[in-house]
C-alpha cells in the first residue's frame, strides 16, 4: 500500500535558504496536514486529561446516545464510555505507530547497508524482499499471531515487517545512485574508506526520501492496525484502538451509528492528514 | 453492519439505485431488466398462521459453517443436514421421553442388561435398499470407532452385544446399566453401510431420512430433494431443501430479511435485536441444545485450587449483565448447566450464585486474598470476546484482575483437550440438554476421569457413575441429579454463565420446524404457506 | 526478450522455492492442528490421535513437505482437511469470486481513475480541480475499512439501495449479483483509483505541454479533440503497465475488503483454512498467490524491457 510516488532520489540535494522540511509544512497542504494530525495527537498524548472515565469501566447503559450526562459521545454495547475509548484508542495506536514504523525504517535501512556491501547480498536481499512483499501482508498478519498469540507485540512486527522492503528499496537506490556520483567517486579515488563514503556522503544525501516515506508508512501503520482489528488480530481487549472500536461497532451499525462515528472521523483525519503532510514534503524535495 | 428493513410502501426502484450507485451505473446498466433488488424481497409475507399444509416449494436455510463431511459420526460440526438425509432410531419430546422413529418400540431386561428393539420394516434406503438390523448394528459399531470423534461413544461402547432376531428385531447386550442409551439413539445417524467412506468424504450420502442430497459444493451449500420413498407417508411437504453458507453474521441476516433464505439458527445474540423488528420474521427460542457459556478454572493453579476462592469468582459475575448485553438478552442466566427442559433443572441451581461482589470480596478476604492476577484465555471472535470483557470487569471490581488472552478456535480447542487452559477460561459446553448423565460422561470439560479442570474427587465419580448406571426416572434418579448439581456449584470448577437456546429465526410464511435436542433438523412436517 | 526470460526465471523460481518452504514451516510453528480442530470441544485425546492418523498428520514434516510438491506438481491437491471437499474446488470457487470482485474493482478503477486524471488535468475551473485533489488524496488515504464502513452506513443503513455484505454470483443472477458487487468493488478500488488518477493527470499534463500540442492549440485545433487524441494516448502507456501492478495490489487487497463485506472469496478461505489449521488449503492458496506475485513481477520487467529499448539492448 505504499503508493505514494517517490522522487527521483538522483537529484543533487539543493539546500534552499529556508530548510525544505519547514517549508513543506507551511505550505498550504502541510498547514492542512498539521491541522488535521495536531488535534488527533494531542487527544490521543493528552487523553488522561481528556477522558472523564476510564475506557474498560463497564456499566449497564448500553449504547447511550452520544449527549448523555457523563458520556458525552454516548457509550458502547458493554456500557463503555465513548470519549474515554476513543482518546486511549489514540493513544494506544500512536504508541504502536510509534514504535513500529521507526523499527521497519531502522531494519530496512539494515538490509540495504547490507546488500550495499557485495553484489550477492544485494541479490539475496532484493529476493527476501520479494519473499516479503509476495506474500499477502494481512494473510501474514494473520499467520504472525497465530504463533505469537494476539497482542501488541505481533502488531508491531507485523507493521514493521510490511515497511521494512519499502525503506529498504528506497536506500538502495539511493545509494546506488549516488555511488556513481562523481563526488563519491572523487572520494574513493581520494583514498577516503567506503564506510566514510557512506556515512559522510551517500546517507545524507539519500535521507529526504526516507523522511517522505515516513510520513507514508505512519498512514500504512494506522490502515494495518486496523485492518489488524477488523480481521480480529489486533491488540488485547479490553484495551481500545481506532481499529478495534471500530470493528466492534459493526453489528450496531444501524442502531447505533455513533458507535462507529469516533473511530472513523479520526482515522480519516489521521489518515489524511498524514498524507498530505507526505506530499508536501515530497514536493518541497523535489523542487 | 445491518441495513433497517425498507418501509413496504417504497420499495427502491430500479430508477433511486441507479441515482445512488452514481459513477457506479456502468455496472449496475449491464442487466437490469426484470430485475430484482438485493435488499428488498419477499417481505409481504405475513399472512395468518393457521393455513393448512401445502405440499411443495423449497425452503432455503442460511448456515455459517459449512457441513463437514469427516464430522459426521460427531457433534462437532454443522449437523443440521442429519436429520434431512437420515433419520434416527427415536427421538424425544419435550420432556424427554423417547418417542419411535426407525425403532417402533422397546424394552429393557428385567436386569437392565440389554434392551430389545423392534424396527420399522419397509423402510429403504435412497438407494433403495431395504434397512434391517445390520444397519443398527453397524451404527453402534461405527460410533464405537474413535476416528469418528463421536462424543458418546462411552455409551455406544457399553453396548458388547448384538444379537439379531430376524431382519427387524434386535436385542442390545449392555456391559451394564446405562441411562443414557436414548441419547444415544438421539444422537445416531442410521447411514448406509455400504458407503459410509463416501459419506465421510462427502460424495455420496445414503440415508433413509426426508430428503435426498443432490449436491454438496464445498464452501457455498448443499441442495437436497423430496425422498419419495419416505417411509412416513405424505410427507415431505416441501419439494427442495437448499443450506447457503453465509459465514459473517450480517449478510447471514441480510440473506433472511431479503427473503433470500427463510431459516436460519445461526444469528449471534446481538444481532437478534435488529431480527426481531424484522415484519417478515418470527424469532422462536429452543429451549435446548445451543451450549452454555461458562468460566472454566484450572484447579492446580493456586490459588485457585481453594474453593473459597472459585466460589468467590462465581458470585462475582452478573449473569444478567452478560446475558443482555452480550447475547442481545436470548437465553437463560444460570449458575447451574441445566436447561429449564433437563431433568436436573432447579430454580435453586439456576440463582445459586446471584451477583454478589460484596460477599464475593469477603470471601476471597476469607481466604486471605485482596488482589489476585490471573490470565482468562477466550476465543478471539467477536461475541466471545465481548463476554471476555464483561468477565475482566466484573471480576476486577471483587479485587481479581485479569489479563486476557484471546486465541483462536484451534489453538483453544489444544489447550483444552490437553488440559493446558491458564488459569480461568471461557467457552460453552454442549450436551446438558439430555441426559444429566451425559454431561459428565460425554461433555469433556465436565469429565470425572479427567477434564480440563484437572478436578477429581471419589464423590464426584461415584456420584457420575451411579447416574449413569442407574434408571433415568424416579426418585432416586432426582436425588442423584441433585447431587451431580450441588458438586457443581459447590465445587465451582465450571462455573456456568448463560445457558443459551437454540434461536430460530425462520420466515413468517414457514411453519412445523422442529429441531432435535442435538441440533438435526426435522422438516418432515415444515411446509410454506401460500 | 527470450534471454532475459531465461535470466530472470531461475531467482523467481527460487523465490517460489523458499516461499513454499516458509509456508509449510509457519503452519507448523501455528499451535493447534487440523486434528484438534476437527475433533471439536468435547473430544478427548485419544479421538484426536485417532484423527491425526488418519491424516496422516504423524509422518515426519519432511514426508509432509515432500508429499505436498508430490501432489503440487501431479496436479493432485488432494482433499481439504477440515473445509471439507477437494481443495482444488475450494480454491477454485474462492477465485472465481475474488476475480470477479477483481475485475468489478478494476471497472471502477479504469473509469474513476480516468475521470481524476482528466478533471484534474483539464477542468477550467479551479474548484474542480481542487475538488478533485482533495478526492484523490482521500481515496489513496483512507482505509478501506474506514471507507467500507462509510459507503455501508451511506448506502446499505441509510439510503438502503444496496446490501451490506454478501454475494450472488454474477453469472447466476446478474441483476442481484451487480448489487452485491457494488460496494466492495468501490471500496477495493479507491486507492488504485486515485494512484491512477494522479499519473494520468501528469501524464496528460506533459503531454498538453509538448511543443506540437502547443503548435496545434495554436492553429485552432479544438482542446477536446487534442485531449483525447493526442494528450490522452501519449498518457496512456505507462498508466497501462501501472494498471498491471495495481491488479496485483488489488488481490492483495481483497483479504480486508473480502472481510468487511462477507465476500466469500480467497480471502475469507483464507482466514477460515488458518483458523481452522486446513493445511492443504492454506499451503496451496498461499504458494498461489506468491506464484501470481512472481508472475507479475516477472511480466511487468519484461514489459519494462520490451517498452524500454536500453533495457533490451543490454
Amino acid at each position: 500500500m505504499t503508493a505514494i510516488t517517490l522522487p527521483a532520489p538522483g537529484k543533487p540535494a539543493r539546500r534552499s535558504p529556508r530548510h525544505p522540511y519547514r517549508a513543506a509544512l507551511a505550505s498550504a497542504r502541510g498547514r492542512v496536514g498539521l491541522a488535521l494530525v495536531l488535534p488527533v495527537v494531542l487527544a490521543g498524548v493528552l487523553a488522561p486529561l481528556l477522558a472523564g472515565h476510564s475506557p474498560t469501566d463497564q456499566s449497564d447503559l448500553s449504547l447511550a446516545a452520544p449527549g448523555t450526562p457523563g458520556h458525552l459521545l454516548g457509550t458502547d454495547d458493554l456500557g463503555r464510555d465513548l470519549l474515554a475509548r476513543l482518546v486511549y484508542g489514540i493513544r494506544a495506536d500512536l504508541g504502536i505507530i510509534a514504535l513500529a514504523v521507526p523499527l521497519g525504517a531502522l531494519l530496512g535501512c539494515l538490509f540495504a547497508l547490507l546488500a550495499a556491501t557485495h553484489p550477492a547480498v544485494d541479490t539475496a536481499v532484493q529476493r527476501a524482499f520479494d519473499l516479503v512483499l509476495a506474500f499477502p501482508g494481512l494473510i501474514l498478519a494473520l499467520a504472525v499471531t497465530a504463533i505469537l498469540g494476539p497482542g501488541r507485540l505481533p502488531v508491531v512486527l507485523v507493521i514493521a515487517l510490511a515497511e521494512i522492503p519499502a525503506f529498504g528499496r528506497l536506500l538502495r537506490t539511493g545509494i546506488l545512485v549516488e555511488r556513481e556520483r562523481e563526488y563519491a567517486t572523487a572520494a574513493r579515488v581520494g583514498g577516503a574508506s567506503p564506510a566514510r563514503v557512506l556515512t559522510r556522503h551517500i546517507l545524507p544525501n539519500a535521507v529526504d526520501p526516507l523522511v517522505v516515506q515516513i510520513a507514508v508508512s505512519l498512514t500504512v501503520a494506522v490502515f494495518i492496525e486496523g485492518a489488524m482489528s477488523f480481521l480480529g488480530v489486533g491488540v488485547r481487549p479490553p484495551q481500545p484502538t481506532l481499529g478495534a472500536v471500530l470493528s466492534q461497532s459493526m453489528p450496531y451499525l444501524a442502531d447505533a451509528p455513533h458507535f462507529a462515528a469516533g473511530p472513523l472521523i479520526t482515522v480519516t483525519a489521521l489518515v489524511l492528514g498524514l498524507s498530505l503532510i507526505a506530499e508536501a514534503l515530497n514536493r518541497e524535495i523535489r523542487r | 453492519m445491518t441495513e433497517s428493513y425498507p418501509s413496504p410502501a417504497a420499495p427502491p426502484s430500479r430508477r433511486t439505485a441507479l441515482r445512488a450507485a452514481g459513477g457506479g451505473t456502468l455496472l449496475l446498466g449491464l442487466g437490469l431488466a426484470g430485475c430484482r433488488s438485493a435488499v428488498s424481497a419477499s417481505e409481504s409475507a405475513e399472512k395468518g398462521g393457521a393455513a393448512e399444509p401445502r405440499r411443495g416449494g423449497t425452503v432455503s436455510v442460511a448456515i455459517n459453517s459449512d457441513f463437514t463431511p469427516s464430522l459426521l459420526f460427531a457433534q462437532s460440526g454443522q449437523s443440521l443436514q442429519h436429520r434431512l438425509v437420515y433419520n434416527t432410531l427415536t427421538r424425544y419430546d419435550d420432556e424427554l421421553t423417547p418417542r419411535p422413529e426407525l425403532a417402533t418400540s422397546w424394552h429393557y431386561a428385567e436386569d437392565g442388561r440389554s434392551i430389545t428393539l423392534e424396527l420399522r420394516s419397509g423402510v429403504t434406503f435412497h438407494d433403495g435398499r431395504p434397512f434391517t438390523a445390520d444397519d443398527v448394528i453397524f451404527a453402534v459399531k461405527n460410533l464405537q470407532n474413535p476416528a469418528r470423534a463421536a462424543q458418546l461413544r462411552a455409551t455406544a461402547g457399553v453396548i458388547t452385544g448384538f444379537e439379531k432376531q430376524g431382519d427387524h428385531r434386535l436385542v442390545l447386550k449392555l456391559a451394564h446399566r446405562v441411562n443414557n442409551l436414548f441419547d444415544l439413539f438421539e444422537f445416531m445417524i442410521i447411514t448406509d453401510r455400504n458407503s459410509v467412506e463416501e459419506a465421510l468424504k462427502g460424495t455420496r450420502l445414503n440415508g433413509t431420512g426426508p430428503f435426498r442430497l443432490t449436491k454438496w459444493s464445498p464452501g457455498s451449500g448443499l441442495s437436497f430433494t423430496r425422498n419419495d420413498a419416505y417411509w412416513q407417508p405424505g410427507r415431505p411437504y416441501l419439494d427442495a431443501v437448499e443450506f447457503r453458507v453465509i459465514p459473517q453474521a450480517d449478510a447471514l441476516v441480510s440473506s433472511l430479511r431479503t427473503g433470500q433464505s427463510q431459516l436460519t439458527f445461526q444469528v449471534p445474540g446481538r444481532n437478534l435485536a435488529v431480527v426481531k423488528s424484522s415484519p417478515g420474521l418470527t424469532v422462536t427460542e429452543y429451549d435446548t441444545g445451543g451450549g452454555a457459556q461458562y468460566l472454566g478454572v484450572n484447579t492446580t493453579v493456586a490459588p485457585l485450587d481453594d474453593r473459597t476462592v472459585r466460589q468467590a469468582l462465581a458470585l462475582a459475575v452478573d449473569r444478567d449483565r452478560i446475558l443482555k448485553q452480550t447475547l442481545g438478552g436470548y437465553g437463560l442466566a444460570s449458575a447451574a448447566p441445566w436447561p429449564k427442559s433437563s431433568p436436573a433443572f432447579t430454580e435453586a441451581g439456576r440463582t445459586h450464585y446471584g451477583h454478589d461482589p460484596a460477599k464475593a470480596r469477603e470471601l476471597l478476604r476469607s481466604a486471605g486474598h485482596t488482589r489476585l492476577d490471573l490470565p482468562l484465555l477466550h476465543l478471539g471472535l467477536p461475541g466471545d470476546t465481548a463476554v471476555a470483557e464483561s468477565l475482566q470487569y466484573d471480576l476486577k471490581q471483587v479485587g481479581v484482575h485479569v489479563t486476557l488472552r484471546p486465541t483462536d478456535p484451534a489453538t483453544a480447542q489444544k489447550d483444552l483437550i490437553s488440559q493446558k487452559m491458564p488459569a480461568l477460561w471461557t467457552m460453552s459446553h454442549g450436551f446438558a440438554q439430555v441426559q444429566p448423565s451425559t454431561l459428565a460422561v460425554s461433555a469433556y470439560p465436565f469429565n470425572e476421569a479427567k477434564n480440563t479442570s484437572k478436578y477429581r474427587s471419589a464423590k464426584y465419580t461415584r456420584v457420575v457413575r451411579e447416574a449413569w448406571t442407574s434408571p433415568a426416572t424416579g426418585a432416586a434418579a432426582n436425588a442423584l441429579h441433585r447431587e451431580i448439581s450441588d458438586i457443581l456449584l459447590d465445587e465451582a470448577f465450571i462455573i456456568d454463565l448463560v445457558i443459551r437456546g437454540n434461536v430460530q429465526v425462520a420466515a413468517k410464511d414457514l411453519h412445523g420446524v422442529t429441531l432435535n435436542k442435538f441440533a438435526y433438523l426435522n422438516l418432515d412436517n415444515a411446509y410454506l404457506a401460500a | 526478450m527470450g534471454i532475459r526470460l531465461l535470466r530472470r526465471l531461475p531467482s523467481a523460481l527460487l523465490v517460489l522455492l523458499v516461499a513454499s518452504f516458509v509456508i509449510f514451516s509457519i503452519l507448523r510453528l501455528v499451535p493447534g492442528d487440523p486434528a484438534t480442530s476437527l475433533a471439536g470441544p468435547d473430544a478427548g485425546p485419544e479421538t484426536v490421535a485417532a484423527i491425526r492418523d488418519r491424516l496422516g498428520l504423524d509422518e515426519p514434516l519432511p514426508l509432509q513437505y515432500v508429499h505436498w510438491i508430490g501432489g503440487l506438481l501431479t496436479g493432485d491437491l488432494g482433499p481439504s482437511y477440515a473445509i471439507g471437499g477437494q481443495t482444488a474446488d475450494l480454491i477454485g470457487d474462492g477465485l472465481g469470486a475474488t476475480v470477479e470482485l477483481t475485475l468489478g474493482a478494476l471497472l471502477f478503477v479504469v473509469v474513476l481513475g480516468t475521470a481524476f486524471g482528466v478533471l484534474g488535468a483539464t477542468a477550467r475551473r479551479g474548484w474542480v480541480r481542487a475538488t478533485v485533489r482533495v478526492l484523490t488524496t482521500g481515496a489513496l488515504a483512507v482505509p478501506p475499512f474506514v471507507t467500507g464502513v462509510l459507503l455501508v452506513l451511506l448506502f446499505a443503513v441509510v439510503l438502503k439501495v444496496l446490501p451490506s455484505g454478501g454475494r450472488v454470483s454474477v453469472l447466476t443472477a446478474p441483476d442481484l449479483g451487480v448489487q452485491y458487487l457494488l460496494l466492495p468493488a468501490l471500496c477495493l478500488a479507491l486507492p488504485s483509483a486515485a494512484i491512477l488518477g494522479r499519473y494520468l493527470k501528469d501524464g496528460i499534463e506533459r503531454a498538453l505541454a509538448e511543443d506540437y500540442v502547443r503548435t496545434a492549440t495554436a492553429a485552432g485545433v479544438h482542446p477536446r479533440r487534442l485531449l483525447w487524441r493526442h494528450a490522452l494516448p501519449n498518457a496512456l502507456p505507462p498508466v497501462v503497465t501501472l494498471l498491471g501492478m495495481q491488479t496485483g495490489h488489488l488481490l492483495g487487497g481483497a483479504v480486508l475488503v473480502e472481510a468487511i463485506f462477507a465476500w466469500p472469496g480467497l480471502g475469507q478461505l483464507a482466514e477460515q483454512g488458518l483458523t481452522r489449521r486446513d493445511y492443504p488449503v492454506v499451503q496451496d492458496l498461499l504458494l498461489l498467490l506468491v506464484t501470481v506475485f512472481v508472475l507479475v513481477q516477472l511480466i511487468t520487467d519484461l514489459v519494462h524491457a520490451w517498452l524500454d529499448p536500453r533495457i533490451r539492448w543490454e
